[in-house]
């Protein structure tokens, strides 16, 4: 059960957001607040404008129009120092995104050494501390291609969390998995969360999103169609939008 | 041409022993601009494949004429072209120096190159991992995107290490007195072309396994990417 905490200052404040491709829109004049301590669910349909949401909380995608404070940080800004501000933003990736050519305990290490400039020693600790809390005590030497998808992933999430963000982005962390691994990863999220992480998590997990999150935000067409408890937005939703949406992934 | 005849002139044991010296002297000299060159220039190409990855476009542009321009015109060409017109701006090389400008030059734009179809081989979604945990471009370029690029392309940097390294008997042009040049110097002296012949054979003694390990490099890359 999700804690009920959400009453702290704003961690994320998004103003007007607005983002378009070219000539492809893909958010228009998105308004978001999360608060400290609070876990925020997006789900909608592909090519709703999810990610690109998700990607301008630490500004992987620069947005068009619109202000995004993380922090009290204007991200947007063009004198913010973004590797400092990223710094307490994790993004875990859909597709994991580890690098290669490193074992897990480098893959976490590496921002350890280059942003937070630790010590060898000290480095290797907490990273493998951040392991440790992913539940992969036991994968220190491992390279990527030596692991499961749920394992990469965790490791996806443990990079993130050693660098001890004060938010934590999930874009969709287990639509790449095979169906009998997403329980692992979810089960770490439920944890960081247990713990009082701030989170936002894009995902198709419908149950999970009700499980985790404090709150829902219903996505279509790059604007936010309608956000409420999960026990609201899911069983008594107020947009028509809403309603189709659900009555479609929950009927597959 | 009796094989007696072939013998006296190819495979004179008086001859060899006379040219020796000079022909381990040359050996030294290929050796040194091979060891000075080869890691040069392919420090210098990593540096303009980079170059141009962080570049602006006017950058980029800049960087296309010097890769494309380099590659284009003939090395010996470059050689004797600035050996014969440094002087006349003043500037004075030695033989040595000359050598090393001309051909890291040359080196440097196919590696450039190569290494640069490296760096764009490697995903997106790495840059956006590192740069997301706060790594700037710089240390993103070295420790999360070079590695992966330069592993990509091991085949196609070895086969042009070997290339520029062949390439360095192009100084014997400028008196350089490298190996070919001994071998033709020890020549003149003895009257026959043993000392060539020899010079060949060290030639080939390093280059033959060089080009045999690159083919097992380039089906062990083949193998992995399966
Ligand atoms: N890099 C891009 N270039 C062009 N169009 C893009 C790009 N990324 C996303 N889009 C477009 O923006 C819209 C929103 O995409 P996205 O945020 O990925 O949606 P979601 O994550 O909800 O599936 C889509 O129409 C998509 O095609
Ligand atoms: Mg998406």
């Amino acid at each position: 059960m999700p804690a009920s905490a959400a009453t702290g200052d704003a961690v994320v404040r998004i103003e007007g957001l607005s983002k378009t491709y070219g000539t492809t829109p893909a958010l228009h004049a998105v308004n978001l607040t999360v608060r400290r301590g609070e876990a925020v669910a997006i789900i909608g349909p592909s090519g709703s404008g999810k990610s690109t949401l998700l990607r301008c909380i630490n500004r992987l995608e620069e947005p068009t129009e619109g202000r995004v404070f993380v922090d009290g940080v204007d991200l947007t800004s063009r004198s913010v120092d973004i590797n400092k501000a990223r710094r307490e933003i994790g993004f875990v990736f859909q597709s994991f995104n580890l690098y290669p050519h490193l074992t897990a305990q480098g893959n976490v290490r590496l921002a350890l050494r280059l942003v937070l400039r630790l010590g060898r020693a000290e480095a290797t600790a907490r990273a493998r501390a951040a392991l440790d809390s992913v539940g992969l005590s036991d994968k220190y030497a491992s390279y990527p291609s030596q692991l499961s998808g749920g394992q990469q992933q965790r490791v996806g999430i443990a990079r993130a969390l050693a660098l001890d963000p004060k938010i934590m982005l999930f874009d969709e962390p287990t639509s790449a998995l095979d169906p009998e691994l997403v329980g692992e990863v979810l089960a770490v999220i439920a944890t960081m969360r247990a713990r009082g992480m701030t989170m936002v998590i894009v995902s198709h997990e419908m149950q999970f999103a009700r499980e985790v999150a404090d709150r829902v935000v219903f996505m279509n067409e790059g604007v936010i169609v309608e956000e409420n408890t999960p026990d609201e937005l899911f069983n008594r939703p107020v947009r028509q939008r809403t309603r189709d949406f659900l009555a479609r992934v929950v009927r597959h | 041409m009796g094989f007696d005849e072939f013998a006296r002139a190819f495979l004179n044991y008086d001859s060899l022993v006379a040219a020796a010296p000079l022909l381990m002297q040359g050996a030294l000299v290929s050796l040194l601009l091979i060891v000075s060159i080869v890691p040069a220039a392919l420090a210098l190409g990593i540096l303009v494949a980079v170059a141009y990855d962080l570049g602006g476009p006017l950058r980029r542009r800049a960087i296309i004429v010097y890769i494309d321009f380099l590659r284009a015109f003939p090395p010996l060409v470059l050689l004797i072209l600035i050996y014969s017109c440094l002087p006349f701006l003043g500037v004075r090389l030695s033989e040595f120096a000359t050598v090393v400008v001309a051909l890291v030059a040359n080196g440097s734009a196919f590696f450039g190159e190569i290494v640069r179809a490296g760096i764009e081989s490697v995903g997106r979604g790495q840059r956006e991992a590192a740069r997301s945990t706060g790594i700037g471009q710089v240390g993103t370029m070295v420790f999360v995107v070079l590695p992966q690029a330069l592993r990509n392309v091991v085949p196609p940097l070895a086969s042009n290490m070997v290339e520029l390294a062949k390439a360095t008997s192009f100084a014997a042009v400028v008196a350089m007195p490298d190996l070919l040049r001994n071998a033709r110097t020890a020549q003149d002296i003895v009257y026959n072309p043993t000392p060539l012949m020899a010079a060949a054979v060290i030639y080939l003694a390093v280059f033959w396994p060089a080009v045999r390990l690159l083919s097992r490099l380039e089906q062990r890359m083949v193998l992995a990417r399966r």
